[in-house]
């Protein structure tokens, strides 16, 4: 399957989305935020979400995506994959260097993936881990070859997922303590130059970035502001140019998106698609029963939580598959809010008003707000929920401990059922001691089979025919609730262009982005 | 003069009594006005005061009755200042008038035990005890009393400190009164109005303190408190007013009423101050 | 001599006394639920058990705690604060990197409310039957009844936003390269809204103070003998009264300096400033063990000297008082 083709076409269709009309033009810092603070901004050390913010800019891997998740060149200008999926293989940009000037070979490919990440990022390792071989027949040129065919290898390619990480620098030490992670070398477009903890994080432009022309800013500062009203002030007094995802409460929104010189996208979340739900302790109690957790999925007002809680963005999911995510069955009947069909599930399954204990995610006050909403909708249908505030360590505690009954949590999907959905309700993936996991103890034979079938099936048609079966059983036994795929929008000043172009968002996005002013 | 005589000739006072008393029936009248829970959710989110009918203070940003909220919250906010208040006296107290009248050995003992808790400033153990705890009432509750009464066991040592030398505490000791009856008769009656004026800020300071809880995000979620409040109504201070405005007045004038309650009973205890103010 | 002995003495039990607070810390701090593995592997999403063992292994949180105890005590002992699990940066640099920030904020805030408070407080006493005397009285309530995030939001929201005269947060201006008085002076900027904010409870809590006292140390004896002396008002309300009237405040002075680095947390993040308040507030969250331990045991040496300052003020302004010790 050639893939030239599809490339001219994405590109084709880049332009007709963005309409570069107007000549960009070079220069201007740009000023935005990082909320919260990253540990550190090695992409390949720390794998939380602003570390991965900041880092991709400085970090890239072989791909981008488009925000329909087609894959763009990056540090691969071309790739090719065979007829039975089972052979990647990247063409490397020939003068791709890094920013201490050593030229960025296979070699650094093979490291990165073969070595580098297989150790330190836990969920590239689970993606590798349908890899054989990586080899590097010359200099630019990289090939996978895989133990079975593996559908959503194509979309792993993100500087978050797969970072490129310089061999010279890393090889044969210790990656987390090197000195060198002080200092970031990737070979992105922005280069590091300073990091004041608690203030700024400054990053300047890469002059010898391998794309002729690019990018066009000089500079991107990360102000570190941990309150939202904060954030928001210094949106509204010209500080900031671009408030991120988000970077402050939802209920600023409507009010931040009202300002002169102001735009909006919900663009760039395309490929986290990030999905609220609900954990619901499969394993004891009342929430172990199918009709229970039934109950709770009509007793939930969704929309109006979309409405007031989220200024109407999102989507209220149908089942276990986002609207994002490939192979999503839409056949499947709505849980509506049904008060009158969650109280005659809870007569029939013999409730009797045991206490359930709900775990709000100590993310601020809109979660708050949210998990005040469900504990009302709940006890309208006379379930007894009490809410249990933690902060952020007790709340990851109890989860991997499977210390609750009902919990809020949100995933991100990354483009794919296998790599951010099936993970959710495996019987394989139940283990204690992660947040992240089958951490409601979901059990189903058949389902495990069908998401491992469609993992490795090939090509796409087989693929969606055992998700669709896997949503049906899904939808009927409510595993977790599905509570909203969240709608997250970026907020910036008009005349800054080009700024989301990707489905990654900010986290690749400076590179094209330019000033008009 | 007796006692009530001479607090009310503080008009402050009084008027401070009438503002506590009407917050106290409030707490307790709360069911009646208002019998649905203050969370349930009514209306509108952020209808602004007297926009419908049976909403004098408008709709929070969950379209929940905020003079509901209100009533409700006088009850949990006064509760979590008396019994904070109330336990940190209990600790400090005796720690402070021991420590204070015999000196010495003890004294050391003592402070060191309370310097030990002050060595983390308070706020920051309320934190880390609300954390290790996880938030609820009780942990609160606790945490406000563990980090509070410090300064009572350091203010009645201070002023023991500074009362037990002097001539009438001498003269008693001369006619043979026991320590405990120094102590308790000659001492701590003089000591008094610093305490009670500081004890009166306690109850405050606690309020407060529980609204700076919640503020960070380590409020009791299934109570409603006037610190809730607020904390809840922060992130949207710009656009809905109302919501942290009442709560925020509620919180000020219970302070301030306590304050001058305290006032008042400062004259009531100490005659001979209050002869010479009037 | 004595005097000297008596610091020593002092300095000694100081040392016993934080040794004691940094075990007690320690299993303190332990027993929140969640560690800083947890914390990390949740921030990174990381579902298997190896990732969490990886950095429990390379925390060494996967020895048993005695050991873990022994090993930051005896870090201690040779002023080695270990590393921050989460920044990966040595907890001595991190502490040093905001403490400038922190006491630039806590002292103008302490100066600012003592003087201010002080001032007010015997204004007020000295008015005590006058409307101005009652006046302030009524502004230092207010101030004290106002939540300290709640004036800071407000703060913000009048000056930054509405008059647009001060900067809404930060510690100086982001992208200028200012030098010398420049740079002074937006630093001052900065720093007028976030001290302010933190200064005005306490600044209601001396003035209170202080006219308690005045009042009260007006009605003693020898006030009285000074007055009959026929001494000038302004000397017996400076030489006497005041100078009574400053014990309760100095025992509250000495409490409030160490206290305001709590203080300071809320001010901090409210106004994201860089200091240690919101850097303990962060650890905590992340239980970045040894960057908490090592905060606590910085605010707590800070504690401690401001407790021996006190007890040396206290015997020079009050005669009465004979140090047992």
């Amino acid at each position: 399957m050639k893939k030239t083709l599809t490339l001219a076409i994405t590109i084709a269709s880049l332009a007709a989305t963005y309409a570069w009309a107007e000549e960009p033009r070079s220069g201007g810092v740009i000023n935005t935020v990082i909320q919260p603070e990253p540990p550190g901004i090695i992409a390949g050390v720390h794998q939380n979400a602003p570390t991965q913010t900041v880092s991709g800019n400085i970090y890239e891997s072989l791909l981008r995506y488009d925000t329909d998740l087609n894959p763009m060149p990056q540090l691969a200008r071309d790739w090719t994959v065979s007829e039975d999926g089972l052979t990647y293989t990247f063409y490397l940009h020939e003068d791709a260097t890094w920013h201490d000037g050593e030229p960025f070979t296979s070699a650094d490919v093979v490291f990165s993936t073969d070595v580098y990440l297989r150790e330190m990022n836990p969920r590239t390792r689970t993606i590798l881990s349908h890899v054989k071989s990586i080899e590097a027949p010359d200099d630019h040129t990289v090939v996978f070859t895989l133990k079975n065919a593996f559908g959503p290898f194509i979309l792993a390619f993100e500087a978050g997922t797969m970072p490129m990480m310089p061999k010279h620098i890393y090889e044969n030490t210790d990656f987390r303590t090197n000195e060198a992670n002080n200092h970031p070398i990737g070979t992105g477009p922005f280069k590091f130059e300073s990091w004041d903890r608690g203030r700024v994080i400054k990053l300047v432009k890469n002059e010898d970035y391998y794309e002729e022309g690019l990018p066009y800013l000089d500079g991107i500062n990360w102000h570190v502001i941990p309150d939202a009203s904060s954030r928001a002030v210094a949106y509204e007094n010209g500080t900031i140019d671009v408030l991120p995802a988000n970077s402050v409460e939802n209920f600023d929104i409507p009010r931040l998106s009202k300002l002169d010189n102001t735009c909006r996208t919900e663009q760039g979340q395309e490929y986290f698609s990030p999905f609220a739900m609900l954990w619901m302790n499969n394993r004891e109690g009342p929430t172990a029963d199918k009709r229970f957790r039934q109950a709770v999925m009509y007793a939930l007002d969704r929309e109006f939580v979309r409405d007031v809680l989220w200024n109407g963005l999102g989507k209220v999911p149908l089942s276990s598959f986002g609207s994002n995510a490939s192979f999503q069955n839409d056949s499947l009947p709505p849980y509506e809010h049904d008060p009158e069909r969650a109280r005659e599930l809870l007569d029939e399954m013999g409730y009797e008003g045991e206490e359930i204990r709900l775990l709000p995610i100590p993310y601020g006050e809109t979660w708050v707000r949210w998990a005040e909403a469900v504990q009302q909708n709940l006890q309208e249908v006379g379930i007894n929920v009490s809410t249990q505030s933690t902060d952020i360590g007790g709340w990851n505690q109890r989860l991997a401990e499977w210390d609750y009954d009902l919990a809020f949590t949100y995933l991100f999907q990354y483009g794919d059922p296998a790599l951010g959905i099936s993970r959710t309700y495996i019987s394989s993936n139940i283990a204690k001691g992660s947040p992240w996991n089958n951490v409601e103890g979901y059990k189903n034979e058949r389902v495990d089979e069908l998401f491992d079938l469609a993992a490795t099936a090939y090509p796409d048609k087989k693929r969606e025919e055992y998700y669709h079966e896997a949503q049906e059983i899904l939808h009927d036994e409510v595993p977790v609730g599905w509570l909203l795929e969240l709608g997250f929008p970026t907020l910036y000043r008009c005349d800054v262009k080009n700024l989301v172009t990707t489905g990654i968002g900010l986290n690749d996005g400076f590179k094209n982005a330019w000033f008009d002013r | 003069m007796n006692f009530f005589a001479r607090f009310a000739q503080n008009r402050g006072a009084l008027v401070g009594l009438i503002i506590l008393t009407t917050i106290i029936l409030m707490a307790i009248t709360a069911p009646l006005f208002f019998p649905e829970s203050p969370w349930r959710m009514l209306q509108r989110p952020f209808l602004t005061p007297f926009e419908v009918d049976g909403f004098p203070m408008g709709t929070d940003t969950m379209g929940r009755n905020v003079a509901a909220g209100l009533m409700h919250g006088a009850w949990v906010s006064l509760l979590i200042g008396l019994v904070s208040t109330t336990v940190a006296l209990l600790i400090g107290l005796p720690l402070g008038a021991i420590a204070g009248y015999y000196g010495g050995l003890l004294d050391d003992a003592l402070m060191r035990f309370t310097e030990f808790f002050q060595t983390i400033p308070s706020f920051a153990l309320a934190i880390v005890l609300v954390a290790i705890m996880q938030p609820s009432v009780t942990s609160i509750v606790l945490a406000i009393a563990l980090v509070s009464w410090p300064p009572v066991a350091r203010l009645v040592r201070a002023e023991f400190m500074s009362l037990r030398n002097r001539e009438y505490v001498e003269a008693a000791r001369l006619v043979g009164q026991g320590n405990t009856t120094i102590i308790l008769r000659q001492i701590l009656p003089n000591a008094m109005s610093p305490i009670i004026v500081l004890a009166s800020l306690m109850v405050a300071t606690a309020i407060l303190l529980e609204s700076s809880l919640s503020f960070l995000g380590l409020g009791d979620p299934n109570v409603m408190s006037w610190g809730y409040m607020i904390g809840a109504a922060r992130t949207v201070i710009r656009q809905a007013w109302w919501l942290s405005f009442f709560p925020g007045l509620a919180i000020l004038l219970t302070v301030l009423a306590l304050n001058l309650v305290g006032e008042g009973l400062d004259d009531a205890l100490n005659p001979k101050l209050s002869r010479e103010r009037s | 001599m004595l005097y000297a002995r008596l610091i020593i003495m002092r300095l000694l039990k100081a040392v016993i006394v934080l040794f004691l607070i940094v075990i007690f810390n320690f299993f303190l701090i332990h027993m929140a639920p969640g560690d800083p593995a947890v914390v990390m592997a949740g921030e990174a999403g990381a579902t298997d058990a190896e990732f969490l063992n990886q950095l429990r292994e390379q925390f060494g949180l996967d020895q048993p705690l005695y050991v873990q105890l022994w090993n930051y005590v005896s870090g201690i002992a040779t002023l080695d604060f270990g590393y921050s699990y989460r920044q990966q940066t040595p907890v001595f640099d991190l502490i040093m990197d905001r403490l400038p920030a922190t006491l630039l904020l806590t002292g103008t805030a302490f100066v600012m409310s003592l003087g201010l408070g002080i001032l007010a407080g015997s204004m007020a006493a000295a008015r005590a039957k006058k409307l101005s005397g009652s006046l302030i009285m009524a502004l230092a309530l207010v101030f004290y009844a106002t939540p300290l995030f709640w004036v800071a939001l407000m703060a913000v929201m009048l000056f930054s936003v509405q008059l647009e005269w001060l900067p809404a947060y930060g510690y100086y201006t982001v992208g200028t390269d200012l030098t010398g008085f420049a740079l002074v002076l937006d630093i001052g900027q900065h720093l007028i809204l976030p001290a302010t904010t933190l200064a005005l409870f306490s600044m209601a809590v001396y003035t209170r103070m202080t006219r308690t006292s005045m009042l009260e140390a007006s009605q003693q004896d020898y006030v009285k003998t000074a007055r009959a002396k026929g001494l000038a008002p302004g000397v017996i309300q400076r030489r006497h009264i005041l100078r009574n009237a400053l014990l309760p405040i100095i025992t509250l002075a000495g409490l409030q300096a160490g206290q305001m680095v709590g203080g300071a947390i809320l001010t901090e993040t409210v106004f994201a400033w860089p200091g240690i308040g919101r850097l303990m507030f962060e650890a905590l969250m992340q239980r970045d063990y040894n960057l908490l331990l090592g905060i606590f045991f910085f605010s707590a040496a800070l504690v401690i000297a401001f407790n021996i300052i006190t007890d040396l003020v206290y015997g020079l302004v009050d005669p009465r008082i004979k140090e047992s010790s």
